[in-house]
């Protein structure tokens, strides 16, 4: 069953039973650099959470200190209640990690390399399939001159990422995406109880990245609990239950994908044309200013109005801006009053910062 | 080690011998070339060495050098090259446990190591008409061996930055072995410095103990003096003592240089 419970994202994170992830303060330091700056957050059993930003906002090193690869140089991190470092042994088995690239052996077959896996894996014994596919006969395929039988739990992983037909193709001949369905296929194949997915669609197609989600959101129904960083806007509001904005190593908003995208309020935006246009020209709306951006001839007008009742207010705002172009003789090219997005949200904090 | 890391390093020793059948470049290193140098070495015309005929001396102490090619270079290459391409990394963040990971390696060279030298043994044997007479001293060497050298190629990988420059990391070991370890000599004619540096260098051990093995009396001199079982494995005691002290000496250097992953930056 899966438990929904939010939680404080910036420094008093709930701590209860049910958090499966549990990071306080946490710093990382490499030299002088501070990818990190004492960030908090849980996860709870069931959810899936995902850290957005921009390149260098510290998602893979927070990432990293969760799955044990390096020590947190200040703060706390637990995830099943234990120590990534630690207790690294015990924390292994029931975690699966999907790095943000490499880690083949390219003269490795696809179906060996899941092979290998298994064979490193203490409980891969389980099938690990999309529900109503346990049921496929175990394939054969040529491996050099010899036949090998892919078993059914191999075959299963493949099946489950779309791989089933590169299982005799070796690494080094898989596409970028290919080999993220590959890296998914390891990381599930555990059947483990957290999953760690550091931009797992990175490089895929449309296609794969459908099919990688579909994957995640089953897991997900399952009770797995994942944490994820992605740049993709989009797969953060499709999968994730909860999410963070990251830049610069500080969490800067945080919460489900309705309460951040709230956060952005109510947008009016039109085009003018010409590109003289400055801040003292235009009306101050609802007491906001307007931002512009100047492009292909014209210039892109937005107020943003947040707050209790922004979209009320936005549509009260309009009539002293079609008064003002009326005055004016001006037109609006392309008015509208909408809802914010998540990139709006994620837009202003790389800007602010 | 848990049984579960025995199990971890086997499955990891088989991966390692399937890959060195895949790579034409790794096959040709580790297992072709030291057969050649075996070939090169025991056609130098030596004439009888310590009462032992001259091709029969250098080919019992060849497989120690064979170490440098199946263990020492095969060892940093797969290691520097795994760990740039994240498959180190990706092991680490696995189950398998560090000692594992570095076991199967060991494992695995082992295997080519003992096929080598059975191969040589084989070559001895055929057409020489010499059988080994002490192997578990000769496993004992080979084990020790590994040991030393696969814990100094994860030493060196760790100072070496790219697969590419692998090749010229390995190079001071390689000539220092060539030059030192007592193949087509007994250790005892180089001259007084470079005699005590050739035996505290751990090729010379292993060289010692595999011919000892093989023909049961101790060449550490020129003399060659037949030796009984027992007689064998006391005077192999001070080669396993060095040997264990470049175990501990490649345990510390790796423990202090070997690298999971890339460096940041």
């Amino acid at each position: 069953m899966r438990t929904r419970q939010l939680a404080d994202a910036t420094g008093t994170g709930t701590t209860g039973p049910e958090n499966v992830i549990e990071v306080g303060g946490l710093r990382q330091k490499y030299g002088d650099f501070e990818a990190v700056r004492g960030i908090s957050f849980t996860v709870p059993r069931g959810e899936v959470f995902a850290l957005l930003g921009t390149n260098g906002a510290g998602k893979t090193t927070t990432m990293e200190v969760l799955e044990g690869y390096a020590p947190a140089t200040d703060g706390t991190v637990r995830v099943l209640g234990l120590d990534p470092i630690r207790q690294h042994r015990e924390l292994r088995p029931r975690v699966g990690i999907m790095l943000q690239e490499g880690g083949f052996l390219g003269d490795l077959t696809v179906a060996e390399t899941v092979d290998l896996w298994k064979g490193l894996s203490q409980d891969a014994g389980r099938p690990v399939t999309l529900s109503g596919s346990t049921e496929l006969p175990g394939g054969f395929t040529l491996l050099g001159s010899r036949i090998r039988r892919v078993d059914r739990v191999t075959m299963g992983a493949l099946e489950l990422v779309g791989l089933e037909k590169k299982a005799r193709v070796r690494v080094k001949q898989l596409s970028g995406g290919q080999k993220r369905r590959l890296d998914l296929a390891l990381a599930v194949l555990a059947a483990p109880e957290v999953l760690f997915l550091d931009e797992p669609t990175t490089g895929m197609d449309p296609e794969a990245r459908r099919t990688t989600w579909k994957v995640v959101e089953e897991l997900r129904d399952a009770g797995t609990t994942v944490l994820l960083t992605t740049h993709y806007l989009e797969e953060a509001e499709r999968l994730a239950n909860r999410l963070a904005i990251m830049h610069e190593g500080r969490i800067h908003t945080h919460g489900s994908v309705e309460e951040v995208v709230a956060t952005s309020g109510d947008m009016i935006t039109f085009r003018l044309p010409g590109t003289s246009w400055t801040f003292g020209d235009l009306p101050v709306l609802d007491g906001v200013a307007p931002a512009l951006t100047y492009a292909s001839g014209g210039t892109e007008v937005g107020y943003t109005l947040s707050g209790p009742d922004a979209g009320t207010r936005a549509h009260a705002a309009l009539r002293p801006l079609l008064a003002w172009a009326d005055t004016r003789g001006e037109t609006l090219e392309r008015l509208a009053v909408r809802r914010g997005t998540l990139e709006d949200v994620f837009m202003r904090i790389v800007g602010e910062a | 080690m848990t049984k579960t890391d025995v199990l971890h390093a086997v499955r990891l020793a088989r991966l390692d011998l399937t890959l060195v059948g895949r790579n034409t470049t790794v096959l040709f290193n580790v297992m072709l070339m030291p057969l050649l140098l075996a070939a090169l070495y025991s056609s130098f015309p030596t004439g009888d060495v310590g009462g032992v005929e001259g091709k029969v001396f250098v080919l019992t102490g060849v497989p120690g050098l064979m170490l440098a090619f199946a263990v020492f270079i095969n060892l940093v290459n797969a290691f520097t090259s795994r760990r740039e391409e994240l498959v180190l990394k990706r092991l680490r963040g696995g189950q398998p446990s560090a000692m594992a990971v570095m076991a199967g390696s060991g494992l695995g060279a082992l295997a080519v190591f003992l096929f080598q030298a059975l191969l040589i043994g084989i070559w001895v044997y055929r057409f020489e008409d010499v059988l080994p007479v002490n192997v578990p001293l000769m496993v004992l060497a080979a084990v020790l061996g590994v040991a030393v050298f696969g814990l100094l190629a994860a030493a060196f990988s760790g100072m070496t930055p790219n697969a590419e420059m692998a090749q010229i990391t390995v190079l001071p070991v390689l000539l220092v072995m060539m030059v030192a370890a007592p193949v087509a000599f007994p250790a005892d004619v180089l001259p007084g410095p470079l005699a005590v540096v050739s035996n505290l260098l751990p090729v010379t051990p292993i060289v010692e103990m595999m011919r000892t093995g093989f023909l049961g009396a101790d060449h550490f001199a020129d003399g060659g003096e037949k030796l009984t079982m027992a007689g064998q494995w006391t005077a192999a005691l001070p080669s396993i003592g060095i040997l264990l002290v470049w175990v501990v000496i490649g345990a510390l250097l790796a423990r202090w240089l070997f690298r999971w992953e890339p460096r940041h930056g």
